[in-house]
């Protein structure tokens, strides 16, 4: 087949993605791909701190909530402020990479594990300040009846399905941001940080200027991601925001590939799947293929851990890991097959 | 890195995995005494009617989930060996909302937009913890899928403008319940009885949780009000065991009695205990009903005696109903009842009486969901192990009886009641 | 004045049962740079075998004598023998392959690991908390003003006898040197002769050996035990190694100590301080780490270039 034609072949689920709804009425599918879109978004931003630029963060669940709490905040009734959704998805990023620069900026000088711990500690901090604040925020009743986003008029309602669309676009944008990082002289600093900071400074790399960048973007995606998973949710509380959480979404990136942009798709997707489909109907799927007499239900949180366990005894260098590709692209300046074209565009992308 | 085929590759998998999502079946069915077989979304498979039990199942949540569903499988356990109408059956259909671990209000919703698209259930019960409804009853209202919680105390989630708020779809036909009293009564009438005790100066402690603190600050408030006075109000944290710094905080002030707002296992229980080994020992403590549970005698040992706590029933609720579910329980489960297993009983019996009366008016054929709903509003004077149940247009229960107890010689002595006039 | 003083107390018993946990979890991480989430667990699972074991023994309330020095012993040794072949287990189930694997990678692993433990706990002994034997019998000292349980001095005793004995070890036995010598530079260890493999089991046994002796302690100390008891004992000790400097034994201890101080002190004077405590304990952290990135006793280790 004509190579052209069998590259925009693979544009072809991109387009019948957003199809799904029109075809699947189970609301309850689309809801769990629309809060499946959150935490891809999610996983992307954190791929940047993590994937791009080595810092390991435990505790990037305070950003969703600094996202999610900035809606909750603006936009109902709780202080009778009432910013548009569409404004706040912005307001919120900018808000979420402010408490980026702020939460990062103590870990500089940290090597590897201690500057991990000091993200934990945030991610403890930042929730319990939430609830704790209860004058402001409800404590742990948290704040409902937010303001339902609207488009040209139309008030989004219970369905999710226009959330999943709205999680759609912000994943394609995410998705072009983080790739465009990547390939930029920021991202190119992140590698050189990633594999050896003390070079990279030597090099005339500003590495604080790049460590605070990458924070504050990975933080700017949560933001995103808060703003529409709470007005989804219509809630916001405390105890969304836990430690697990954060947790969840480290495991999405290494099971996915860390610092590879497909691979965090689809590590962040599966464990969603995993998470909050396939463990719940567990017992079910087995039901139906006639085994009646098992019940998953007092396993649900072993399992989780058995499939953790055997994804990273089996692949720990995740599911489409970053480095493969790469040793495919040389695999393919050594291959006389190639076309000149190709061979120009391979060489630009391997560098 | 080619950025189209990181989209290409992005939607083929979220393809692959829609696909994957929208073939599987969408409801479980657990621990039942008939099997279904593989229900297609949203067709009801034969003549089994599913109980939708939406609570904590995994990890450090499970301690409340667990038992409470378990009262669900009994009662669907004890009615399917009575007739039912229309030649029907009863099956548990339970789906976690915990995710690690942790309840997850959006994993509650999506769990109640799974019940509401499967046509075989009818009822809900559920969920446990009151943010978690806060998400969830928007969406039964709008379906007018009945909805009970056994463990719900809000204020906010029935009554008033927060009430009214989430029934957005249908503010005229309530579709949430609740067996449980509410913070506002619970807490009033604890204050009244602390007054009637003679205690004038208190230390409240609470779990920070939307039970808890809802309870503590009602009672705080209406303390005042009687003319006590309230020495400090403190929050624990999640999990914390060690409650000696906090103790020696109170012992400073000296109060006559201590308070403590959330349940057994968030602290109630361990607080108790480590009063013994402080200078308050002889100071008594006063609780709501979620240290009314036997778990709360074993953690607190001999420190047990001499608290106080209150449970929405009247004192002939150790009647026979009461005695014969917790002997029961312990003879199918094995291990004692939790504090909410006889609610989540009492909900389960009320929608299942309910539906099977719709059963019979609507010519021995599958009812409609508003019927049921309609039914279980109806609701008035059910005997239940908790006493007897009915429910007011907000959907809250109209037991105005709050009973007191005190533990003395490791065992409850009913004290006193009191009758709220709702 | 009093005030201070039994808060004094109250911290350091606090601390004792971090510091515990702490020294394993410091020396797992000096060794081979894993931050071992399922070690919280391996001390719940100590506080287990060790109400298994004294259920064996007929055990249920005080034991008075000759008896309680048996007793204790006895579950004590057990418990930690047990947790101990628990670690080794999983090292050589779970981390062992992941040695050279991403360094993320092993730390996703232990976080399976720890809710694998937490499920088997589950299924054990039930979702909700169950009473654990006094077994000591705990009359209070009065010094001054301040009150002091028995049960409060043995803590902070074990806590420190368990750091001298486990420094010891490290400093003056053959092992102890290996371990030193692997974690200082594996290739090199294993060029000198040194079984790389056996040296980091055995770090993994003592490592549990503490998690039990710290899991038997704190059930007798607070008389009650729970399945996800561990998760939030492991983060705290977990900030304790860091605090003292990761790595460093007695560092595990100070840390330890010193966070069951400011958990105390931040109840004490803060108003409405028993909330905030988390937020106090972290924010300590950071700011130590500000001043001092390797921690309270930690090497400033320069980077070579």
């Amino acid at each position: 087949m004509n190579p052209a034609v069998r590259r925009s072949l693979r544009f072809v689920p991109l387009l019948l993605l957003p199809l799904v709804p029109l075809v699947d009425h189970n609301n309850s599918h689309i809801d769990f791909l629309a809060n499946a879109g959150a935490f891809i978004l999610l996983a992307l931003g954190l791929n940047i701190v993590v994937g791009f630029a080595g810092l390991l963060d435990l505790g990037y669940a305070a950003f969703f909530a600094i996202g999610s709490y900035s809606y909750a905040m603006l936009a109902s009734q709780q202080f009778g402020i009432h910013v548009p959704f569409w404004v706040m998805l912005f307001a919120a990023s900018g808000i979420a990479a402010i408490f980026g620069i702020l939460l990062g900026a103590p870990t500089l000088r940290l090597r590897g594990d201690y500057l991990a711990i000091v993200t934990l500690g945030f991610g403890e901090i930042v929730p319990q300040t939430f609830l704790n604040l209860s004058q402001y925020t409800n404590g742990p009743n948290g704040i409902s009846s937010l303001d339902s986003p609207s488009l040209f008029g139309h008030r989004f309602g219970f369905s999710a399905t226009p959330y999943f669309y709205v999680m759609l676009g912000l994943i394609v944008i995410g998705v072009l941001l983080a790739s465009n990082l990547q390939n930029s002289r920021l991202g190119r600093a992140w590698m050189a940080i990633r594999e050896d900071e003390l070079a990279a400074r030597h090099m005339g790399i500003n590495t604080t200027a790049a460590k605070l960048s990458a924070f504050a973007l990975g933080a700017s995606f949560s933001g995103l991601a808060g703003v529409a998973y709470a007005a989804k949710l219509d809630l916001v509380s405390p105890d969304q925001f836990q430690f697990n959480v954060s947790v969840l979404v480290l495991s999405m990136l290494v099971l996915g590939g860390m610092g590879n942009i497909p691979g965090v798709i689809v590590g962040s997707f599966a464990l969603s799947f995993i998470n909050s489909f396939l463990l719940p109907q567990s017992t079910n799927l087995v039901h139906s293929i006639g085994l009646t007499w098992i019940d998953f239900t007092d396993y649900r949180f072993m399992l989780y851990g058995v499939i953790l366990v055997a994804m990273m005894l089996f692949r720990p260098e995740g599911l489409i890991p970053s480095r493969q590709r790469r040793a495919e692209l040389r695999e393919a300046l050594t291959d006389p097959g190639i076309s000149a074209q190709e061979q120009t565009e391979y060489e630009g992308a391997a560098r | 890195m080619r950025l189209g085929s990181a989209l290409a590759r992005l939607s083929a998998a979220g393809l692959i995995a829609a696909l994957l999502a929208a073939c599987s079946p969408s409801s479980t069915t657990t621990q039942s005494t008939s099997t279904s077989s593989a229900a297609p979304v949203a067709a009801a498979a034969g003549n089994v009617i599913k109980i939708g039990v939406e609570l904590p199942l995994s990890g450090g949540d499970a301690s409340n989930g667990i038992p409470t569903r378990n009262g669900v499988i009994l009662a669907v356990e004890e009615s399917n060996k009575t007739a039912i109408p229309g030649g029907f059956s009863y099956a548990v259909d339970d789906l976690d909302d915990a995710v690690q671990g942790k309840h997850d209000p959006a994993l509650g919703a999506q769990n109640t937009k799974t019940f509401i698209s499967d046509a075989a259930v009818l009822a809900m019960v559920g969920p446990f913890n009151s943010n978690v409804a806060k998400a969830e009853i928007p969406l039964t209202n709008d379906a007018q899928l009945t909805q009970i919680s056994p463990s719900n105390t809000s204020n906010g989630l029935t009554q008033g403008d927060d009430g009214r708020k989430l029934r957005t779809s249908h503010p005229e036909l309530n579709s949430f319940f609740r067996v449980c009293t509410t913070d506002d009564h619970q807490g009033a009438a604890d204050a009244a009885f602390a007054k009637k005790l003679g205690f004038k100066a208190v230390f409240i402690v609470d779990d920070n949780e939307t039970y808890g603190k809802g309870l503590a600050d009602v009672f705080e408030a209406q303390f005042k009000k009687g003319g006590g006075t309230v020495l400090g109000h403190e929050h624990l944290n999640a999990g914390q065991t060690d409650f000696k710094a906090l103790l020696t905080k109170a012992q400073n002030l000296r109060p006559d009695v201590v308070f403590f707002g959330g349940t057994t296992v968030s602290g109630g229980g361990l607080l108790r205990k480590q009063m013994g080994d402080s200078a308050l020992k002889a100071v008594a403590y006063v609780g709501g009903d979620g240290i009314s549970d036997d778990t709360f005698l074993k953690t607190a040992g001999t420190m047990a005696n001499g608290s106080y706590y209150t449970v929405a029933a009247p004192e002939t609720s150790k009647l026979a109903s009461a005695k014969t579910f917790v002997a029961n329980y312990k003879k199918r489960f094995g291990v004692d009842v939790g504090p909410y297993s006889a609610n989540a009983y009492t909900a389960a019996m009320i929608e299942i009486a309910a539906i099977n009366k719709a059963i019979t008016v609507a010519g021995n054929k599958m009812p409609a969901r508003v019927d049921v709903t309609k039914g279980v509003a109806a609701t008035k004077g059910f005997v239940s192990p908790i006493g007897t149940v009915g429910f007011d247009a907000n959907g809250d229960t109209t037991a105005p009886i709050l009973s007191l107890y005190k533990i003395s010689g490791g065992k409850a002595v009913f004290v006193d009641q009191v009758n709220l006039k709702t | 004045m009093d005030v201070f003083y039994q808060q004094l107390i109250n911290g350091l018993s606090l601390g004792g049962i971090y510091a515990l946990i702490a020294l394993g979890y410091t020396m797992v991480y000096g060794i081979i740079e894993l931050i071992n989430f399922a070690h919280g667990d391996v001390y719940t699972l100590g506080t287990f075998f060790s109400l298994a074991i004294l259920t064996g023994l007929g055990v249920s309330g005080e034991v008075h004598g000759l008896a309680l020095v048996g007793v204790v012993l006895v579950t004590m040794l057990a418990a930690m023998l047990l947790c101990g072949i628990t670690g080794v287990l999983i090292e050589r189930l779970a981390y062992r392959r992941l040695r050279n694997a991403p360094r993320l990678a092993p730390l996703i692993t232990a976080i399976g690991m720890s809710f694998i433990l937490e499920n088997v706990m589950q299924l054990w002994k039930g979702p909700s908390p169950i009473s654990f034997p006094a077994v000591i019998p705990n009359p209070s000292f009065q010094a001054g003003g301040v009150e002091i349980a028995a049960k409060q001095i043995l803590v902070i005793v074990l806590a420190i006898v368990m750091m001298v004995a486990l420094q010891l070890f490290i400093r003056n036995t053959k092992m102890g040197k290996a371990m030193r010598a692997t974690a200082q530079d594996r290739d090199a260890a294993q060029l000198m002769g040194i079984n790389i493999n056996t040296t980091i089991a055995m770090t993994f046994l003592i490592g549990s050996a503490l998690a039990g002796a710290a899991g038997f302690v704190s059930g007798v100390y607070y008389g009650t035990t729970w399945f996800f008891n561990g998760f939030e004992a492991g983060l705290k000790a977990f900030t304790a190694a860091v605090l003292g400097g990761i790595g460093n034994v007695a560092g595990a201890m100070l840390g330890g100590f010193l966070i069951g101080l400011v958990e105390a002190f931040a109840t004490q004077y803060i108003p409405q301080g028993a909330q905030w405590t988390n937020v106090v304990v972290f924010s300590v952290l950071v700011l130590v780490l500000v001043f001092r990135p390797s921690g309270l006793l930690g090497e400033a280790v320069p980077e070579k270039v």
